[in-house]
């Protein structure tokens, strides 16, 4: 009988053993898939940005989408992923409620030198920190690529890398730490809540553009002396709806990379998958109201625009007005958010270049606008929800929400601003009008998009 | 709108989304319809005017 319960206790070890290594590699596995999709947004971001340059700069912009994504990486790997975990209770850099954050936090798990290196290489006893900071790179870079689109066609290509990576290892990550993080001040004193990053990744990017766009000007012929506007064509309309579609489809992977899954040390819960807060989400929540979004975005497009690059643009405004509760919209209350988003879309937009800014795929709008605008519903519908999962939390409020979107505002656009007019007095800002007439391509990229032209092509003989 | 009357997530073990167990769930998913059904009457309206264009 003895021999029998402790052949049973052995193998009620094993089978929890067992248990652990399934989970253990499912959570390793659950993030590293969410990268290859992410990549996908700047797959799409590529196609978008191109599609939408003449076709003398199609390969230029290119250059430059890809060069940001490049830099992002090792950059976020030597300080923007130490500034996540560094800055949370603010300037102050001092360790938060919770234990995970601070100056002295950071440093030991996120630095790419010294004891924190065994958080921050191949190490076979940890299989999150890799798959944690890829996400976070690919959040990082999902920034840049939203500034990249804004500035086509005059903007020098070091200068543009330079904002970059200002914008994506730094100004995003410090929204993120303060309002993305369960240290975060804007959570544990103002209740933020921002699941799906519509602040503190898209409006952030979007107004960091527009304050690189403030010193940037128009391009050459974008606005007549009397100030009103020409429509400058991007030469490839169809590979910028495809573009778009991909950073759709590439959304879901960076959605999914905002939960936390169960089982591990490092999880909210054993048994129950959490937002970033520690409050419940499933990705049922997200299959309802992600769809939900997309089609109320695109519909809110149609009705005004009937314009397919309006459309797409609806779909992603549709996703962004509502990814600060996709954990708990209802999926109507959540198409609905999306149609008024889709419906205010090119409003907005035109409204931004009737003030002389030259935004050229409408990323300020799009990411900026109604970044802000999600934030802010959040607080209309969602007040009263507890922000973390702990006993007396603080709970979302409309004056909450408000305060967030203008710290995220802020933090996008002051940064912007000021390293835009540094590099636009070091002269690295705008490429020379002649160079712009020219063409960038012509200039600085050593081959060609088109060197056949598009020829037509008839039928083939039967 | 946290459709739990203490605000705390420990005491949520179903719905959790915002005005669960009232009518405006359903009311908004009324609204969400007749949305689709207003664009698509707007839609074609506008779709026959513009056939109509190429007629005249």
């Amino acid at each position: 009988m003895e021999q029998q319960i402790a052949d049973l206790a052995a193998q009620v070890e094993a089978l929890k053993l067992s248990a652990g290594v399934t989970n253990t590699n499912f959570a390793e596995t659950y993030y590293y898939l969410t990268i290859p999709l992410m990549i996908i947004i700047h797959a799409g971001f590529l196609a978008y940005e191109m599609g939408s340059s003449r076709a003398k700069n199609v390969l230029s912009s290119g250059v430059k989408n890809i060069l940001a994504f490049a830099f992002m990486i090792p950059t976020f790997y030597f300080f923007g992923w130490w500034v996540y975990w560094g800055f949370p209770t603010g300037l102050t850099l001092s360790e938060g409620p919770m234990g995970i954050s601070g100056a002295a936090y950071a440093s030991s798990i996120a630095w790419g030198w010294g004891p924190s290196t065994a958080a921050m290489g191949p190490n076979i006893a940890d299989q999150a920190s890799g798959v944690f900071f890829g996400a976070f790179a690919m959040f990082a870079a999902t920034t840049a690529s939203i500034m990249s689109g804004a500035v086509i066609e005059r903007i020098q290509t070091v200068g543009f890398v330079i904002l970059a990576i200002v914008l994506g290892s730094f100004a995003w990550v410090v929204a993120a730490a303060w309002g993305w993080h369960a240290d975060g001040w804007l959570v544990t004193q103002w209740g933020v809540h921002d699941f799906g990053a519509a602040g503190l990744v898209h409006a952030v990017a979007g107004f960091f553009a527009l304050g690189v766009l403030m010193h940037l000007g128009p391009r050459i012929g974008k606005f007549n002396l009397d100030g009103t506007a020409n429509h400058i064509a991007g030469h490839n309309m169809p590979l910028t709806v495809t573009g778009l579609m991909l950073i759709i489809v590439g959304f879901w992977g960076f959605l999914m990379a905002c939960v936390i899954v169960p089982g591990e040390a490092w999880s909210w819960f054993a048994d129950k998958q959490s937002t970033i807060y520690g409050t419940p989400i499933t990705l049922s929540a997200l299959a309802f109201n992600i769809l939900m979004a997309i089609a109320g975005g695109i519909i809110g497009s149609w009705i005004w625009t009937k314009d397919p690059f309006w459309m797409m643009s609806g779909a992603l405004a549709g996703i962004i007005s509502t990814a600060s509760g996709l954990d708990i919209y209802f999926p109507a209350m959540a198409f609905i958010i999306a149609v008024s988003a889709g419906i205010i879309l090119q409003p907005c937009a035109n409204w931004l270049e009737r003030r002389g800014i030259d935004d050229a795929v409408g990323a300020v709008t799009v990411h900026g606008t109604i970044g802000l605008y999600g934030v802010i519903m959040l607080g209309v519908w969602g007040w009263g929800f507890p922000a973390l999962a702990i006993d007396n939390a603080p709970v979302i409020t409309l004056y909450g929400q408000i305060v967030g979107a203008i710290v995220f505002g802020l933090l996008g656009f002051v940064p912007g601003y000021i390293c835009a007019g540094i590099l636009k007095s070091l002269g690295m800002l705008r490429v020379p009008a002649a160079a712009e007439e020219a063409g960038l391509d012509t200039v600085k990229v050593p081959s060609q998009g088109y060197p056949e032209g598009i020829v037509p092509s008839g039928p083939a003989s039967s | 709108m946290f459709p739990y009357d203490t605000a705390n997530w420990s005491v949520v073990d179903g719905n959790m989304f915002m005005l669960a167990d009232t009518v405006w769930p359903g009311v908004f998913t009324a609204i969400a319809a007749a949305i689709c059904v207003w664009v698509l009457v707007a839609g074609n309206r506008s779709e026959q005017e513009q056939y109509e264009k190429t007629k005249k």
